[in-house]
């Protein structure tokens, strides 16, 4: 059954062009302007996005390149294939399309018709932010990522991660508590 | 000083939070800063445009310069992206006209004062509004009904009152007649018949002031509710679509009965239990003083553990009910596609989804059941609490002969009076809130300007000129242009077609132009005249339309058909159904043109219902006549024949037609190819096909998909 349907994904694969780039040949570089360039196989982009197809699951794979126009060049297969150089440039090109502050503390959660209002803090390089949000539709907007990796996704269209549950403080926990499950 | 525009954002370049500036000023200057110091100046001259980037959870604003290369202005989260859109517009409009424009002030979704959002669709904050204000005009719009819902009130309180009577009566009989064995048989039966009494009455007061109480707050609910819903019928279109629709008839319809429960349920009986809160008061003070403090010593202490109570179990059972509409999603999912599960062979994998949800939710409802009836019986602790007291301390001083029996007894009888309605008033705060944001929802309704612009000198032009459109932009989103200056003129009676990829915006021009929507730039003209200027109700008597999803009212076909021209006549009736080709098949049906169509009518086909629709639009006579996609649901033969109708009816009209099959366009004059929001091609059929351009190969496209499906 297993090997079954990777034969028919392959021949799926085989048949349709995911036109995966070459990791060797790929080359990023920093523009003066402040953006991401790429030059692949005699083409130079001036401006490219990277997006990433399974942000969830498979964060560091599936990276669409897309150029000026959002039309994608290509695919990287995995982050890991790319030169250490060529790495750092496009995490650093990811974490400038991805942006997903990391909360350390809830201060607290106050719970008006159908909107939660939040005050969260978040931590960037030792200094502590208090952000804050509403959310809407919370069964929908506060969800696991995983077993212990919570998102909070607020109605202007930020969004919070808690990277575990189980080390945030209690009293923070306590507050979340009522919309978890 | 100069003006300028700035735009505040919230991360560095690395993405780091930071308090950053973007300014453009009325010179043409682009400076971007953070903290003081600007770390990047461009000059509008070098600059071709500036555009927003979106990213995820976060944006950026990207100028493209002369050269073609980009610079990288600034970085912001999500909370700034409709401000981001903002200054964009401002400095664009510079660069192509060289003229700096201060954007109007627009409402901001978050509360001035606290930095909030608005609940909903709300436009105040339901931190910081006005609670005084909200009730007092409450209260003056029930003034009218005040004649009756006030004195059955009264009526009820009193009904209560005599409620209260009971205890005395037992204090009477126990204290005068049974203690020192002294009382006559006559006395005991006076006195009981006099408890008969009081309760008799009381019960029948309360009955008949109940219902003038109930029929008061009905009317009151009512007068709201026509209140809203003239005002919504006198509010211009484009006032309009700034709401759902969902969001309007749950204001007429749900926030009034909220106001009216509050009203006949929750104010009313708070405030029948202040009253007899007060008498009782007084009663059990002027009895006896210090058993009293006794009895209200535990108050307080009650009141914070039943708050904290009610909070705990409040989250448990709003927990069960997400299981459980979850377990009800899943559920309508999988009858809504059966099909699709049958025909993928799924069953097995959504019996096993549902039965997962149904099992998680006999836990969570398991677990909530055994958790209430534990704490049950903690709560009517509490509320009994005042009762140990009182027997404890009246029991101690009737030993000591310091107080008589039948007074123990009156406030054992009374302290439920105080303690049961505990249980309720803790939620009452909560009560009340709902009710005053459902008020302050009509009042937003009742207040909501009526375009003044659009009523007060309209200029009515017939709409049978050319219709023009002047650099028209427009975006559903600030930051997400759909049209980009678009320039056309439509001849009168001309024929256009419109093109273009699903997406590209095609159904967004029709929405301005039937000023659904207005454009953020340019303007929309007929006969000269901006369509902003006319009365939106001319402009809709003329222009007929079929939207591509088409809307029909719960009701007879005939009803339907006549709903743009209600005093047609029977035969106009039939021959706009005969030019839709509609005729043959509402004959078909039992009823004709009788027949019930919409909710729970005669389920009609996506065909059929495009052709009542077009019945319906050409029944008017419109002089401009709009078809979305009026004949996509149409098999071909169907749609040809419509088609040659459509052109009896389309001669000496002006006509814009958006069509998917190609084919269908082809008598156009001229027809106009939209492409990533811009007019990319225009012209005839044949100049288009000899262009070898957009067109060409849409068509191309087409017939390689007509000529696969013949021969399949
Ligand atoms: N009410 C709306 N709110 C937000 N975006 C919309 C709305 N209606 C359409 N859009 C977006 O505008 C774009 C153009 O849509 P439309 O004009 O309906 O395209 P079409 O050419 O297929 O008729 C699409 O990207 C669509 O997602
Ligand atoms: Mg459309």
């Amino acid at each position: 059954m297993e090997t079954a349907r990777t034969a028919a994904a392959s021949t799926l694969s085989y048949a349709i062009d995911i036109g995966f780039l070459d990791p060797k040949k790929v080359e990023f570089y920093k523009t003066p302007g402040g953006f991401t360039g790429l030059r692949y196989a005699g083409n130079d982009y001036k401006r490219v996005t990277l997006r990433r197809a399974l942000p969830i699951k498979h964060p560091m794979e599936y990276i669409s390149v897309a150029d000026q126009e959002n039309k994608e060049i290509g695919m990287i297969r995995s982050l890991y294939e790319l030169s250490e150089k060529q790495f750092s440039i496009a995490m650093a090109e990811l974490d400038s399309r991805y942006y997903s502050p990391v909360v350390c503390e809830v201060k607290s959660v106050k719970d008006k018709l159908g909107y939660v209002y939040m005050e969260l803090v978040i931590e960037r390089d030792g200094a502590r932010h208090v952000k804050n949000c509403a959310v809407k539709d919370v069964n929908k907007n506060i969800r696991m990522l995983d077993e212990d990796r919570l998102a909070i996704f607020d109605v202007d269209g930020n969004r919070y991660v808690i990277q575990s549950l189980n080390k945030l403080d209690k009293k923070s926990l306590k507050r979340l508590e009522p919309y978890l499950f | 000083m100069l003006k300028s525009h700035e735009f505040s954002y919230d991360l560095d370049l690395t993405m780091q939070p930071a308090n950053g500036i973007l300014r453009f000023n009325e010179t043409g200057t682009i400076e971007s800063c953070i903290g003081d110091k600007a770390f990047l100046t461009l000059t509008a001259d070098e600059v071709a445009e500036v555009l927003v980037i979106p990213g995820v959870g976060c944006g950026l604003i990207c100028a493209r310069l002369n050269d073609g290369s980009e610079v990288l202005l600034c970085r912001f989260t999500m909370s700034c992206m409709k401000e981001a859109g903002e200054f964009c517009k401002v400095v664009n409009y510079y660069i192509k006209t060289r003229e700096y424009a201060a954007p109007e002030k627009k409402e901001k979704p978050v509360c001035e004062k606290c930095g909030r959002h608005f609940v909903g669709e709300l436009t105040v904050c339901v931190f910081c509004y006005n609670k005084i204000g909200v009730i007092k005009r409450a209260l003056g719009l029930m003034r009218p009904f005040a004649g009756k819902i006030i004195p059955a009130e009264l009526f009820i309180t009193l009904s209560s009152v005599l409620y209260l009577l009971v205890p005395l009566f037992s204090r009477k009989i126990i204290d005068d007649y049974l203690r020192p064995m002294k009382g006559t048989f006559q006395q005991i039966l006076l006195l009981a018949a006099a408890m008969f009494l009081a309760r008799a009455i009381g019960e029948l007061i309360f009955i008949l002031s109940s219902r003038v109480f109930n029929k008061g707050s009905i009317l009151f609910a009512n007068h709201l509710r026509n209140l809203a819903y003239e005002k919504i019928q006198k509010l211009s279109l484009n006032s309009l679509s700034k709401r759902t629709p969902g969001d309007l008839i749950r204001r007429v319809m749900e926030d009034t009965t909220v106001v009216k429960e509050f009203i006949s349920d929750g104010g009313r009986w708070a405030m029948e239990q202040m009253i007899l809160f007060v008498v009782v008061f007084v009663i059990l003070i002027v009895t006896n003083f210090q058993l009293t403090l006794l009895v209200f010593l535990p108050v307080p202490v009650v009141c914070l553990a039943l708050s904290r109570f009610w909070r705990f179990i409040h989250i448990r059972y709003e927990r069960q009910w997400r299981k459980n509409s979850k377990c009800q999603a899943i559920l309508h999912d999988i009858i809504k596609g059966i099909r699709t599960v049958k025909s993928f062979g799924k069953e097995e994998m959504e019996i096993k989804k549902f039965s997962d949800a149904t099992r998680e939710l006999a836990q969570v409802s398991s677990d909530n059941e055994v958790m209430w009836a534990k704490l049950f019986p903690l709560m009517t602790f509490l509320t009994g609490i005042g009762e140990f007291l009182v027997l404890y301390f009246g029991g101690y001083k009737i030993l000591n002969g310091a107080l008589s029996f039948g007074v123990l007894v009156q406030f054992s009888m009374y302290i439920t009076y105080i303690y049961a309605p505990l249980r309720w008033f803790v939620s009452f705060p909560r009560w009340l809130a709902d009710a005053m944001t459902s008020m302050v929802k009509i009042f937003e309704i009742l207040d909501e300007d009526i375009e003044i612009k659009s009523v007060t000198e309209p200029k009515n032009v017939p709409i049978a000129g050319k219709v023009t459109f002047e650099g028209v932009s427009f975006g559903y989103k600030s930051y997400e242009p759909v049209l980009k200056d678009i320039n056309i003129e439509i001849k009168p009676g001309e024929m256009i077609g419109i093109v273009g990829r699903s997406g590209a915006g095609k159904s967004t021009m029709i929405n301005l132009l039937m000023r659904l929507y207005d454009p953020n730039q340019g303007r929309i003209c007929i006969n000269g005249v901006d369509i902003r200027e006319m009365d939106p109700e001319h402009l809709h008597e003329s222009i007929g339309v079929v939207f591509q999803d088409t809307f029909l009212f719960a009701g007879s076909i005939y009803d339907n058909i006549a709903y743009a021209k209600p005093d047609a006549t029977v035969e106009e009736v039939i021959a706009a159904a005969k030019a839709a080709n509609a005729h043959d098949f509402i004959m078909k049906t039992a009823d004709g043109y009788n027949t019930l169509i919409g909710e729970n009518g005669y389920s009609i086909s996506g065909g059929e219902r495009q052709r009542i629709a077009i019945a319906r639009a050409i029944i008017k006579n419109p002089s401009i006549l709009i078809l979305d996609e009026a004949t996509s649901s149409l098999d071909v033969e169907t749609e040809s024949i419509i088609q040659d109708s459509l052109n009896r009816i389309v001669k000496g009209r002006t006509t814009i037609a958006i069509a998917h099959r190609l084919s269908t366009l082809r008598n156009a004059d001229r027809l106009f190819v939209i492409d990533d929001g811009r007019i990319a091609e225009s012209g005839t059929h044949l100049e288009l096909m000899k262009k070898k351009g957009i067109y060409y190969r849409l068509v191309m496209a087409q017939r390689q998909t007509s000529k696969l499906k013949e021969i399949s």
